[in-house]
């Protein structure tokens, strides 16, 4: 069974070293490992001019279809705009029926975790070691992916970054963004398969606090 | 060529996502040619390239709105053909060699006499080419016919540098183990 080249032959390979820095008992592997390179095909690669139109045939096809519309719609992130028109005193009288309900709806007295409803969103602090980054943001389904609206900043121990961010109760995912190209996933905590080749790491968050899931 | 040809990629995914999806048409010609090599050196043979980038194209504009970057969707659009790619050797693999073996070289054409013994090098590496694993041979193209550093890799793939340093390693030792073999 043939050997793998010796490890001053892969160096000529990476092009660390030339053929004249290898020993002359290593010459004859390294120019057979030379050839190797040779031969690869480098040469462009032209595809037919006909797969523009069968992919756009397809496209056409597919928006189309009632059923990718509403996919789209339901999977396409977007800003929504809430407004309200309000008359000065309707906020008195908003406000003294808050206080009625309040009173009616207050429970005994009695001891555990807080009333319902006064937690609906836990801190929750991000920590990634990256000593080479010069920027870290988390992004995730709780900020829109957006890899500019949650930045991490630089504490001072060494290559250590954090944030602290209040979350939404339930259940999400994000991943570091480092030096705003690199998505990253958190070595900490599990993570799952976006469907691209990417992990986003999953969180849980209850009123009892935050678990990696 | 309308002006949608110099309009920005984020630009262009906002648009088709808001419905003009003939806008669709420029990414496809923008990138349907950057990475058919990488396609060709991946499958080996350029019909099964071609077949994998109208596949990521079409699934791309299925998942459009999950682009999270519209401004980097060349690098999006990568990522699914590369998953499309090793996808296709991992079952090419299951299957056997039988497949791939023996196609004609890439851009084998009629050659002058002298220029037969590289053909014939560049076909036993071809076929040698198609017996590492897919991640292997990812690296080995990447490098050596895309010629990306290890950086530019490791951040087109997610890898480290070291776990590519150490496929390309094991590339070269099979690589030479095959080719010897195949004499």
């Amino acid at each position: 069974m043939t050997r793998g080249y010796h490890p001053l032959v892969k160096q000529l390979l990476e092009g660390e070293r030339s053929l004249a820095d290898l020993p002359p008992e290593l010459r004859a592997e390294g120019e057979e490992a030379l050839r190797l390179l040779g031969a690869v095909d480098r040469a462009p690669a032209t595809l037919s001019e006909a797969l523009d139109q069968r992919v756009m045939a397809e496209v056409r096809r597919r928006a189309a279809a009632p059923g990718h519309r509403a996919w789209q719609w339901l999977t396409q992130p977007r800003d929504v705009q809430v407004r309200f028109r309000i008359r000065p005193w309707t906020i008195g009288a908003l406000a003294a029926a808050a206080a009625v309900a309040l009173l009616l709806a207050r429970p005994a007295a009695r001891s555990g975790p807080m009333a319902t409803g006064a937690r609906d969103s836990v801190w929750v602090k991000f920590v990634l070691y990256a000593p080479e980054a010069q920027q870290v943001a988390v992004a995730g389904t709780f900020n829109g992916w957006d890899p500019r609206a949650a930045p991490l900043v630089r504490t001072g121990t060494a290559g250590v970054w954090t944030t602290t961010l209040a979350l939404p109760v339930g259940q999400h995912q994000y991943t570091f963004v480092v030096d705003g190209e690199r998505w990253v996933a958190d070595p900490a905590a599990p993570s799952v398969g976006d469907g691209f080749g990417r992990r986003n790491s999953v969180i849980a968050v209850s009123q009892q606090g935050a678990r990696v899931l | 060529m309308g002006s949608g040809d110099e309009a920005a990629d984020g630009a262009v995914v906002r648009a088709v996502l808001a419905g003009d999806v003939e806008q669709y048409a420029v990414l496809v010609r923008r990138y349907r040619d950057r990475y058919a090599r990488y396609a060709a050196r991946m499958l080996g043979s350029l019909d099964a390239a071609e077949d994998a980038i109208q596949d990521a194209f079409i699934r791309a504009y299925d998942h459009l709105a999950q682009c999270r970057d519209p401004d980097n969707f060349s690098a999006w659009f990568f990522r699914i053909l590369r998953n499309r790619c090793l996808a296709e050797r991992r079952r090419a693999t299951r299957l056997g060699p039988a497949l791939d073996v023996g196609e004609e070289p890439l851009t084998a054409s009629g050659r002058a006499d002298d220029e037969v013994e590289q053909t014939e090098r560049l076909r036993a590496l071809e076929r040698a080419l198609l017996e590492l694993t897919p991640e292997q041979r990812e690296v080995f193209v990447l490098k050596h016919v895309e010629g990306l550093s290890y950086e530019e890799i490791a951040t087109r793939t997610g890898a480290t540098v070291a776990s590519l340093k150490m496929r390309m390693h094991r590339a070269y030792d099979r690589l030479r183990e095959r080719l010897k073999e195949h004499q």
